[in-house]
């Protein structure tokens, strides 16, 4: 059974933030048979001006084991980034952008614990509730999901998520 | 027809709570707006607000029937993509049936597109319900894209007890 310390991200974390962020990427990628470690853009000096700059845009809270459990002496074996946002119905809200645990050391209840923290700090900072999305065909992280009570909005509710990229934002701004 | 889209005051808060009402109704959802214009002022206008909020206003010789001047609005807040970084997230987008068809959407939703800019965001995010055609048509013109076609997303939500539950049971410091 792995000892593991969950703890608020350092400025220091950043490099490893980025590993578990590419790692998540792959892990993604052989779910989906595509190639999409390429499509994380995001360079590390953004990261950390945009984590732990004057106006943070994320939150993190990692999970770190003692360097003699960890095979490649990674030390930061999970992380979850989130941020708040706002529902005009209900106030606040806390929102799950990323939730990964490296491969080897799932199973230990470590994602269990990162969940109860950020349910914790939800209910902290005065959240109606938590928010995240998650891909269909990812069925084990839906039903882990399920388990614990979440409800899925798109399919009781109809809600579909849309995206508009650069290229057609700078369209818009331009006139 | 004349009108000017503005970043929102504290005063304009009454109004926008009235529409974000009527948005709600739109979408068959109106017993669950529980917040009223009172959290829109604290959350929306403190140090660090939870989201900024731009309206549409028409001069006094066009107000509604009722009389309202303020005919729109645009709520949104910043998000992160742990790909591509910065984005904004426009979370409500609602003009009144009177002052449809004059740009005023257009308008508002340009304005956002602006803000992000200058805030150096890579994309724009928004969820519409699946039968709100009129919306979903709009936002394609605009070349958004579905990714809860393309990609399979689901939105998820713990809220109240489950929430509670799952906070009661994290480790204590």
């Amino acid at each position: 059974m792995a000892n593991f310390i969950l703890r608020k991200a350092e400025p220091n974390d950043v490099p490893d933030i980025l590993r578990l962020i590419k790692e998540l990427a792959k892990f993604e990628e052989m779910e989906e048979k595509v190639l999409l470690t390429e499509k994380v853009d995001v360079p590390l000096v953004d990261l950390l001006e945009d984590g732990f700059g004057d106006h943070p845009f994320y939150h993190c809270l990692v999970a770190e084991v003692p360097k003699e459990q960890s095979s490649e002496g990674n030390t930061v074996i999970a992380f979850a980034m989130y941020y708040f946002t706002y529902d005009p119905w209900i106030g606040k809200l806390l929102y799950l952008e990323d939730f990964f645990v490296m491969q080897e050391f799932r199973g230990l209840g470590i994602g269990s614990k990162i969940l109860k923290v950020l349910s914790e700090t939800a209910v902290k900072t005065r959240c109606s509730s938590m928010h995240f999305i998650v891909a269909e065909n990812n069925t084990k992280s839906i039903e882990f999901y399920k388990r614990r009570g979440a409800a899925d909005l798109s399919s009781e509710e109809g809600w579909r998520l849309y995206e508009i990229e650069k290229e057609d934002l700078l369209k818009m701004t331009s006139k | 027809m004349n009108f000017k889209i503005r970043a929102a005051t504290k005063e304009d808060c009454k109004e926008i709570s009235r529409m974000i009402l009527e948005l709600a109704v739109f979408e068959k959802m109106p017993d669950q707006v529980k917040i009223s214009h009172e959290e829109l002022e604290r959350d929306g206008f403190c140090q660090n607000p939870f989201f900024e909020c731009l309206v549409a206003e028409v001069p006094e010789e066009n107000k509604s029937k009722e009389g309202f001047t303020v005919v729109g609005y645009a709520l949104y807040f910043y998000t992160y993509s742990t790909w591509k970084g910065r984005s904004v997230y426009l979370e409500d987008l609602y003009v009144m049936p009177e002052f449809r068809g004059n740009g005023i959407g257009k308008g508002l939703l340009s304005k956002v597109a602006e803000v992000g800019k200058k805030k150096q965001c890579v994309r724009l995010q928004l969820s519409v319900l699946d039968w709100n055609t009129p919306a979903r048509d709009f936002y394609a013109a605009k070349g958004a894209l579905d990714l809860t076609d393309s990609e399979g997303w689901h939105f998820i939500r713990f809220d109240n007890q489950n929430l509670d539950n799952l906070a009661n049971e994290a480790p204590k410091d």
